[in-house]
């Protein structure tokens, strides 16, 4: 069983956790008196984070738990309130004093520490990461997030469903999309109406083509932090021609806003754009086979154990590439288009490089099969009150959101974002690699914070 | 090694909007004349994500692009605030990032400016205000508009901005 989230709700008089696993659900009601539970973290390391996220946000107590710091309150957020609870309606909080936050950190002759971010070099998020060192050599990673902790679950209680459409929109700038998508599904759920199937396969190619730009990225980058920077300046352009691609079907360089009864697509702009891709990804293939300094890099670099990957409930590209099967277009709509899972073994650097460009190509394929000229639309509207979820494969990996309707209004919305696991398993990657190679890693792993932190 | 050069040659330049190059220049003319001292001749910017979705990042990432090539422009993005003149903020000002991004402001030299980048700084974009957003109270100058604001958008917000400090 793998577990897919552990997540709380606040139920007035009681309070709930669910467990969400890829076969089952569990749920267990827990008194507000003394609201504890056993830990999963012992089972499910990957648990580690929603349980701490829950203690931060509900006041639940998990035992035996191997670790019980705070997650979502920096040094300044105040310890003492429960801001997920229903009672709690303040918008506004003080800031507290300073409480310093004990970092893992491996003491030791001529150990040292290497403290790196929230706010980093180059143009990215922020987090922050502790490394140990023993000279060149990572002995132990800390990933700290949460810097980015804006609340959207809570925004978005009390709101209509359609109201949330565009905060969906923008969680995560880069798999919104997929969110988008995952969404609607679930509101299609609450009202009772089947997607037709036409509409599917075009939200199907926006889906494609969001992953398509997220690979692109990474192919530039990858390469850049391994010092080949014309790899960078070719892959950029690329992801440029695919951004204004986007921009052409949907009016928005990121698809943001893209949630219509109907959708119409420019197959002829699409395909004119896809052709050059292909013969623009062959060249870069065969290009960056011949460079052997830039695979001395890759290869053995930040090496994820199929068994580590399984431990922690690994997904998306970052799992496969670690010969671990598992994707959301894994079922019968996606295959009748020539989906293939494309399935690493190594599960290092240079595996998640190729498995990239891999999936681009059967991503290429897949939307010049699923063009369709009918036009069928829903009408999303008259929500039923419960509890839906709905599960879709983003450009990072599987996305999960739960929801639950109470009269007329978001009750509860849970994400589980894929970068929530796969951030947690990220220090297994690292350990005597050099520090220099861990921008390399982090590209390869390409996880959103925003995402994440929510 | 030969097939790439082929390529090269083949795909020529990229780089769009040259038009730019040319006003750039007269700004920078003037630029130099008011105050070449303090940037001279070229524009060094931070970026400090404050709460963003990362779409602002990504078009942030794509001014370095052969389609816009912001660094031919004399602007580049600085790896330190201590190298800066500007920094660039995006997002809502999250709750746990209030106090890094002061501490990043602090540590600018003078003279500085922040500009904001997109809608998120200035009015939450679709956000709504909650417990963990603080709200940014940087002295901001200038704003470049825009959910997320297209990297053209942004170079012409900057030259924009440039102008007004003439």
């Amino acid at each position: 069983m793998r577990l897919v989230a552990r997540f709380a709700k606040d139920l007035i008089d009681s309070f709930e956790v669910i467990d969400i696993y890829d076969n089952d659900i569990k749920r267990y009601t827990l008194s507000k008196d003394n609201p504890t539970l056993e830990t999963l973290t012992i089972k499910y390391p990957a648990a580690l984070w929603m349980e701490k996220k829950i203690n931060d946000e509900f006041g639940i107590i998990f035992k035996n738990s191997f670790d019980t710091r705070n997650t979502i309150k920096h040094e300044y957020f105040p310890k003492n309130i429960y801001p997920m609870r229903k009672s709690f309606s303040k918008k506004e909080i003080e800031f507290c004093d300073f409480k310093e936050y004990k970092y893992e950190e491996i003491e030791g002759d001529s150990l040292f520490v290497v403290p790196v971010g929230p706010i980093h070099a180059g143009i990215i998020e922020p987090g922050h990461f502790q490394f140990s060192q023993a000279g060149e050599e990572i002995l132990h990673l800390e990933v700290r997030h949460f810097y980015k902790y804006r609340a959207i679950e809570k925004m978005c209680e009390g709101k209509k469903p359609l109201d949330i459409l565009q905060i969906i929109s923008r969680v995560s700038g880069n798999e919104s999309i997929a969110y988008q998508v995952a969404y609607r599904d679930i509101l299609a759920q609450s009202s009772g109406i089947e997607i037709p199937k036409s509409l599917k396969q075009k939200y199907a190619i926006l889906l494609e083509l969001e992953r398509i730009i997220h690979h692109l990225t990474d192919l530039g980058f990858i390469p850049n932090d391994a010092g080949f920077g014309s790899a960078l300046a070719f892959m950029s352009a690329a992801s440029e021609e695919a951004r204004r691609a986007m921009k052409k079907l949907t009016n928005h360089r990121f698809g943001f806003d893209t949630i219509k009864s109907e959708l119409d697509l420019d197959y002829n702009i699409l395909n004119e754009y896809l052709k050059k891709l292909k013969d623009d990804l062959i060249f870069f293939r065969d290009w960056i086979e011949d460079i052997p300094s830039v695979w001395d890099r890759f290869d053995t670099t930040g090496v994820l154990s199929k068994k580590n990957a399984i431990k922690y409930g690994a997904v998306g590209l970052v799992a496969r590439a670690s010969g671990v099967k598992i994707d959301c277009r894994d079922n019968d709509f996606y295959k009748s288009f020539g989906y293939e899972m494309q399935v690493g073994k190594k599960g290092d650097v240079g595996e998640r490089f190729t498995l990239r460009i891999k999936e681009i190509f059967n991503s290429i394929e897949m939307i010049e099969r699923m063009q369709t000229d009918s036009s069928e639309s829903i009408e999303l509207k008259d929500f039923k009150d419960g509890e839906y979820h709905s599960f879709i494969e983003s450009s990072i990996g599987e996305l999960f959101i739960y929801l639950s309707i109470k009269n007329g209004v978001v009750d509860r919305l849970y994400i589980r974002d894929p970068s929530h696991i796969n951030w947690q398993l990220f220090h297994t990657t690292i350990y005597k690699d050099i520090i220099a190679d861990f921008p390399l890693i982090n590209k390869s792993f390409d996880l959103s914070y925003a995402g994440n932190d929510l | 090694m030969i097939r790439y050069w082929e390529k090269r040659f083949k795909s020529g330049i990229l780089t769009e909007n040259i038009e730019l190059d040319k006003e750039f220049n007269a700004i920078k003319k003037e630029l130099k004349k008011s105050i070449k001292k303090n940037f001279a001749g070229s524009l060094a910017i931070r970026m400090v994500d404050s709460g963003s979705c990362n779409a602002c990042e990504a078009e942030c990432n794509a001014l370095s692009n052969p389609y816009y090539d912001l660094e031919r422009l004399g602007i580049s993005f600085v790896a330190s605030p201590r190298h800066a003149d500007i920094m660039l903020l995006s997002g809502v000002m999250t709750f746990n990032m209030y106090h890094h991004a002061w501490d990043c402001y602090e540590q600018m030299p003078n003279p500085k400016w922040v500009i904001a980048l997109g809608d998120c700084a200035k009015n939450l974009s679709v956000f709504e205000k909650t417990y963990a957003i603080k709200g940014v109270d940087l002295p901001i100058d200038y704003t470049i508009k825009g959910c997320p604001p297209s990297p053209k958008d942004i170079i012409l917000g900057l030259l924009e901005f440039l102008r007004s400090k003439e």
